[in-house]
């Protein structure tokens, strides 16, 4: 369903992607973990081209994101995205949020597009706040308000680039409940995250990168109980106390 | 000196008033037209394609560093070589103002977007939004709210502004007041008028500006 080939980026001198290599196949779930600037989230962002990337490809069922003719949009409606901050429209309510890109990509009809989003504030469990700002909302609130308007657009793909990483912790569970819903759900999912916890549970692969490098892989257990490089196990160390 | 005669205004009232009137009109042509000119300034010099964003560039930053009463001359003598005729002062001053604070309401356009977080631009477009969509529902919606102080601000300084036109006989408030002095010899009280109307204008527009704005403020 995804296939990374070869891909390098640089930001100016600064190699940030180093041949990066995987293929996740569809329902398929991954985590990417690592330490802070070692690429995994801009890796996250090259697969729907908010980021680009100079050599290699980026293959999504069998679309090209090197190829020119591709249509970024087009291939965005298939991949939701989540993100660190949330990034809610501020001016907007958490259903006007939710129903800006039905409305204005797919065209639908209001009623319609109002319907659908109170039933995904329902599955995220926040349909009381349907007409409040992002502002009157508490974190994890926002973020799964930021979770329904990327499944707003019945996504193949699902991106969390660090959901929880900006959430107090009392807010955390509420969030990895509703992604922990979603991938047994069947959706394929790619998560920069450092829960393990979550890992642990719906993780079919884990992922650890260091400078731009994919550096090793495995599957829960085996990546968990025995991590084959020092970089890993140091990384391991530091964050499952 | 024989103290103070405010019967000089009352005679020449309505010369006064019509001066006001093209003062008024003035402004309105340079606010309207600057914003609009602004607008689209603006927006190059926020482009990535350098053969729009450096002409953008180097023309704003170019009448930001002149003064205007230069401006104002400068388009007086220019204008009517490009025409091959002469304007007249009114237009050739309207075009003067417009093409002087387009600049500036190109600034304040390009900062209050540029205010905006980049997560929201990544947010919009990994939605499939386009650019156009991206920009006309999420991000000038927001931007606007930081703007609109701005620009009320500047458009303040655009009705004192246009007093400098006075400079190629165009006969706004001001020059029509000094015309009435050169006759009547009444400096004090004319002056005295011309600067209690500039006022009351003035502070009114930017009283109602500050209202709005807290009024704006306490709905989010």
């Amino acid at each position: 369903m995804i296939e990374i080939v070869n891909v390098s980026k640089w930001f100016g001198k600064f190699q940030v992607l180093d041949k990066v290599n995987e293929t996740i196949r569809r329902s398929q779930v991954v985590v990417i973990c690592g330490p802070s600037g070692s690429g995994k989230s801009t890796l996250l962002k090259t697969l729907n081209g908010l980021e680009e990337f100079q050599e290699g490809d980026v293959i999504i069922d069998g679309i090209s994101l090197k190829d020119p003719n591709t249509n970024l949009n087009k291939l965005r409606q298939k991949i939701g995205m989540v993100f660190q901050r949330f990034e809610l429209y501020p001016h907007m309510t958490a259903v006007q949020n939710i129903t800006l890109a039905p409305l204005k990509v797919k065209k639908m009809g209001k009623e319609e597009a109002d319907q659908k989003a109170m039933a995904l504030l329902e599955r995220v469990g926040i349909a009381d706040q349907a007409n409040k700002y992002p502002g009157n909302l508490s974190g994890g609130q926002q973020q799964r308000v930021a979770i329904a308007r990327a499944l707003a657009m019945e996504p193949d793909i699902m991106l969390f680039d660090e959901p929880t990483s900006a959430l107090d912790p009392e807010m955390i569970k509420e969030v990895l409940d509703v992604m922990i819903n979603l991938a047994k759900s069947g959706m394929t999912m790619i998560v920069v995250t450092h829960e393990m916890g979550f890992a642990k549970e719906v993780a079919d692969e884990i992922i650890f990168m260091d400078q731009g490098r994919i550096i090793e892989r495995g599957t829960d257990k085996s990546f968990f109980e025995n991590p084959k490089t020092d970089r890993a196990r140091d990384f391991l160390n530091k964050i499952l106390l | 000196m024989g103290g103070f005669d405010f019967k000089v205004i009352v005679d020449n009232f309505s010369f006064l008033m019509s001066g006001l009137l093209t003062t008024f009109q003035l402004a309105i042509i340079a606010i309207s037209g600057g914003l609009i000119l602004g607008i689209l300034l603006g927006m190059a010099r926020l482009s990535s394609r350098p053969y729009v964003y450096y002409p953008a560039t180097v023309f704003v930053n170019f009448l930001r560093s002149l003064p205007l009463i230069l401006v104002i001359f400068w388009f007086y003598f220019l204008v009517p070589i490009l025409a091959g005729r002469p304007l007249g002062d009114f237009l050739s001053a309207s075009i003067a103002f417009i093409v002087f604070e387009a600049t500036y309401f190109a600034e304040i356009i390009r900062a209050g977007i540029q205010s905006i977080p980049k997560g929201q631009m990544q947010a919009a477009y990994s939605t499939a939004l386009n650019y156009r969509q991206m920009m006309g529902y999420v991000v000038v919606p927001q931007a606007m709210k930081n703007m609109i102080p701005s620009l009320l601000t500047q458009s303040v300084i655009i009705f004192q502004d246009t007093s400098l036109a006075y400079v190629i006989g165009l006969k706004e408030f001001l020059r029509s007041g000094s015309i009435v002095d050169s006759r009547e010899v009444r400096s004090l009280e004319i002056y005295a008028f011309l600067g209690v109307v500039y006022f009351l204008i003035c502070f009114t527009m930017s009283t109602l500006s500050k209202r709005w704005e807290r009024k704006k403020g306490s709905l989010r």
